[in-house]
């Protein structure tokens, strides 16, 4: 299919464009879920198609796909967004001067030791099946076991009208285990995710069995425990939480996208937002992490971006229209889900740098506070404000990690919480991430433990 | 037209695919086939920001093996070879799969007749069309008010087929279009940006109101400046219709899907004819709703559309359910079974809706009746409370938790809105608050899958800084 894209470059609707993108592609996912035990059939998804940008009158793109990938259909997808360009164009008020891109020819594969076209149907079954066995030893009280197995292998072929051609490969895979707990009245939920770029080789370090028994035994520890406190805290948030914090609180107000509506962190470069102790990055080059990018959805090399050093911002994440904006170069952070989206300015693998604190050093300072861990996901506005969900607690007292808490929400505002972070993790852990800006990403974070303060919305007392 | 051409040939392929497989060892298949086009316009920082046309047809199998195995598969490709190919995948992925208890299929029924799904004005819409409606949308915002910023926004024009076929006799195709308009806005003000505030109009033909969504955008952002902090305390809270139909609607479909029922998730599992929730509370799924934005003569497998009555006066009369959780529990299948919801759920967000996946239960439109109230009589009642037009945060499911972090929210004293609120929270559980509804208003709002009034509630607990 992808000769086609050759030949509609060559055409003359292309020309009528000052940039042409062509996006083909082909994916392949196959999924697997048990619930409670049933195997639920894998699924096999079989998608192709192709996207087209065009970018007309120095002003205003265009774009347009099809899953009927012949020649004919990407020509007429041409012609479309030829025509959904300039029924804009005319209303722009400004030129958009995009600095040109190196041009590249090249075929990227990233590295799959253990490939899933390699194992059988049965031995993939397997994967969500052993997590729900050992979700099972947790006990009687495990009412609801889902467990998900997903691998996604991607073909891209990138063309642009100023030459690049840039073959990517990539695999993903993830597992995603969801458990309720039951006792009487009482249901108490709890998940984890799994998730690489890579193959198989995912669960060499944590097997689905464990994983599942993990998960199963926090929802049947946190029925007996009561629910958290409501108020502000200071508190000491594990990665598997930060990792949410970073990407909705702070991420999203460093996409230029987002950050040129104004409010967040827009128009403060060279400004001290954060505090000191805060080094935030974005890093397309991230071993396994689920943004790995050789190449954005326009072609831009990735690369490791400073977004904020010792608390100073120095950049935002670029697409290569908000860096001509900006004046700046591209970042490499045009991402599409997929050829029938458009590139949108996107995290890959976002990060903290480790600090020099061990959690029991982060612990030991705190007199009363919180140890909030597992996350339910969240969301952030473009003022910074932001909630999300955390899966349990611990009450610190005295520097030591007491009871057992229950789940709920936190709040803040991400500016005002970050510039109370006091303490930052030694080690930094790789976690799976997954973002629904427009239209969906999956993505990869770097993130250590930090201390703060935080709004909890808990529902118990002190 | 292109459109109708391609869905010829897809349901022709559908059609052949299943008669390939009728002649396998198979208990039953079907194919569930969508050709959809939609054309959109993207709205950032009060600018046209981008054009998309997206063309996207495919079909996917459920191909049930040995009593109860299911295995699934689809493409997009649509050559024979593919479509044939997709058929045979999803019946090698049944013969690994455990037995599905209670699996079940549709058998044919009558449909009913469900007026003003498709309007041909809609399938015709150019671009130039989509791009005047953005920017008449745009200006009402800005017009409104200067200071207000028309953040993201779209419009969407969607025109499609439907189908779907199966070995049961099952056999049925819908034409239908949609046309969506939504505008987020922000403002600043003294250094200080307001939350977002949102409205959508849905609809089945081109009679959008931009300039009425846009105002309205621009007013709700002008009731968020100068913000004021809350400082916690318990009392009365109106939640306006988009509250309700985020987390509150969350957890009522939670409680009433039949497969949480069957699984035991369900918090209202054991209660049905028993009263859940104030007797002023009615809630009904009502698929065959007149030009309802998710009205179908049939559901995503096949059954025929019906409307249900799940709560009356608080009472709980019925769950939802696709033909596999009616056959488990022994009771009349709603015609739940969807491949569209619009809630998040992390698979289908991967590999996407429609003919890519299973169907699911969800509700089509659900109706919570209105009151009698208006919003100022809702109001005026309250010595101290909240009004909570919309919040930020999930609801937690099974239990029905909400925490949730104030975004468009009003201070009330004295049966008067007193100023916006800056930070709060609140917190509680879902199920307690429809106990205590105090009072329902006589004005609805569609949503994407739901039809709404606001739902004032007692004893709540917000949280300050």
């Amino acid at each position: 299919m992808f000769e086609n894209l050759e030949k509609c470059l060559q055409t003359r609707n292309a020309s009528k464009a000052d940039l042409v993108q062509l996006r083909g592609q082909k994916r392949v996912m196959t999924t697997c879920t048990v619930k409670n035990g049933v195997i639920e059939g894998s699924s096999n998804i079989f998608l192709s198609g192709v996207g087209v940008r065009v970018f007309v009158n120095g002003k205003s793109w265009g774009f347009s796909s099809t899953n009927t990938s012949d020649l004919e259909s990407t020509e007429q997808a041409l012609k479309n967004a030829l025509e959904l360009a300039k029924a804009s164009a005319e209303l722009k008020r400004q030129k958009t001067m995009l600095e040109p891109i190196r041009e590249v020819t090249t075929d990227v594969s990233i590295p799959v030791k253990k490939s899933p076209r390699d194992f059988s149907t049965e031995e993939i079954v397997e994967i969500p099946l052993d997590a729900y066995k050992g979700a099972k030893e947790a006990g009687p009280k495990v009412a609801d076991v889902k467990a998900t197995y997903i691998s996604i292998e991607d073909d891209k072929y990138f063309l642009s009208s100023e030459g690049s051609r840039i073959r990517q490969n990539i695999t993903r895979l993830e597992l995603f285990v969801n458990v309720m707990a039951k006792s009487n009245d009482l249901f108490c939920p709890a998940s984890e995710t799994l998730g690489h770029t890579g193959g198989l080789e995912l669960f060499d370090e944590t097997s689905s069995y464990s994983l599942g028994k993990t998960v199963a035994e926090k929802a049947v520890r946190l029925l007996d425990v009561r629910a958290p406190p409501s108020g502000k805290f200071r508190v000491v948030i594990h990665p598997t939480l930060c990792a949410t914090l970073l990407h909705e609180a702070i991420g999203h107000p460093l996409e230029a996208d987002l950050a040129m509506t104004g409010g967040g962190f827009g128009n403060r470069i060279g400004e001290l937002v954060s505090s000191k102790l805060v080094t935030i990055y974005d890093d397309g080059h991230v071993p396994r992490g689920l943004g790995y990018f050789a190449y954005d959805d326009e072609g831009v090399e990735c690369k490791r971006i400073a977004l904020i050093k010792n608390g100073v911002l120095k950049s935002f994440m670029h697409d290569r229209t908000s860096a001509a904006v900006a004046g700046l170069s591209p970042t490499g952070n045009a991402h599409a889900w997929d050829y029938s989206v458009e590139p949108l300015i996107r995290q890959t693998n976002i990060g903290i740098e480790a600090g020099d604190c061990s959690l029991e050093e982060m612990i030991e300072d705190v007199k009363e506070g919180l140890f909030l861990e597992g996350t339910f996901g969240g969301q952030a506005d473009v003022n910074a404000d932001f909630t999300f969900g955390f899966q349990n607690a611990r009450w610190i007292r005295h520097g030591r990690l007491g009871e057992e808490l229950r789940g709920a929400n936190v709040a803040g505002n991400a500016i005002e919480v970050f510039k109370t972070i006091d303490a930052v993790g030694e080690e930094a852990v790789l976690r799976p991430g997954a973002c629904g800006k427009y239209q969906f990403a999956i993505q990869g974070r770097v993130v250590p433990a930090i201390r703060c303060e935080i709004m909890v919305g808990g529902m118990g007392g002190k | 037209m292109n459109l109708d051409i391609n869905w010829n040939s897809l349901s022709n392929l559908a059609h052949k695919a299943i008669k390939v497989l009728e002649k396998k060892s198979i208990t039953h298949a079907e194919a569930f086939f969508t050709c959809m086009q939609t054309t959109e316009v993207a709205i950032r920082n009060s600018e046209i920001h981008t054009q998309n046309r997206v063309d996207d047809s495919g079909v996917g199998f459920r191909v049930v093996v040995g009593g109860n195995k299911v295995g699934f598969a689809c493409t997009n490709t649509l050559s024979e070879k593919a479509v044939l190919e997709a058929g045979e995948k999803a019946f090698d992925s049944a013969r690994v799969s455990s037995e599905v208890p209670n699996f079940a299929l549709p058998e044919k029924g009558q449909l009913p007749k469900v007026e003003g799904l498709f309007d041909s004005r809609v399938a015709e819409v150019g671009m130039k069309e989509g791009v005047d409606v953005a920017g008449r949308m745009i200006r009402a915002a800005q017009d409104f008010d200067r200071r207000v910023i028309a953040k993201d926004g779209r419009v969407l024009f969607v025109s499609g087929w439907r189908g779907i076929v199966n070995t049961l006799g099952v056999d049925f195709e819908e034409q239908e279009t949609r046309a969506v308009i939504y505008l987020g806005g922000s403002g600043e003000q003294n250094g200080e940006v307001t939350p977002s505030c949102y409205d959508v109009m849905l609809c089945r033909t081109v009679d959008l109101e931009p300039e009425k969504v846009g105002e309205n955008v621009g007013k709700m952002v002008v009731e968020m400046f100068k913000p004021q902090p809350l400082k916690s305390f318990e009392g009365t809270v109106v939640f306006g219709p988009e509250a309700v139909s985020y987390q509150l609607f969350n957890v009522l479909v939670d409680a009433l899907k039949g497969e949480n029922v069957v699984a035991g998730s369900s918090a209202w599992a054991g209660n049905l004819g028993q009263e859940v929730a104030s007797e002023d509370l009615t809630v009904i799924d009502n698929a065959v709703l007149e030009k309802g934005f998710a009205s179908r003569s049939f559901d995503d497998e096949g059954c025929s559309s019906q409307k249900t009555i799940l709560l009356r006066k608080g009472k709980l009369e019925s769950f939802l359910h696709d033909a596999t959780s009616a056959n488990a529990l022994k009771m009349r299948n709603t015609g739940n079974a969807s491949r569209f919801p619009s809630g998040f759920d992390m698979i289908r967000a991967i590999v996407g809706n429609g003919y890519r996946t299973k169907p699911e239960i969800y509700p089509s439109n659900l109706v919570i009746q209105s009151g009698t109230k208006t919003n100022e009589g809702l109001v005026s009642e309250i010595d101290k409370g909240v009004l909570v037009e919309s919040m930020a945060g999930f609801s937690q499911p099974g239990s029905g938790v909400i925490s949730a972090q104030l975004s468009r929210a009003f201070f009330i004293e004295n049966g008067e809105i007193k100023y916006p609120i800056k930070g709060g929270m609140i917190s509680g559980v879902a199920f307690d608050w429809l106990k205590r509804i105090s009072g329902i208003s006589r004005d609805t709002k569609q949503f994407m899958n739901v039809i709404v009034p606001s739902l004032r509630i007692e004893e709540a607990k917000l949280v300050g800084a």
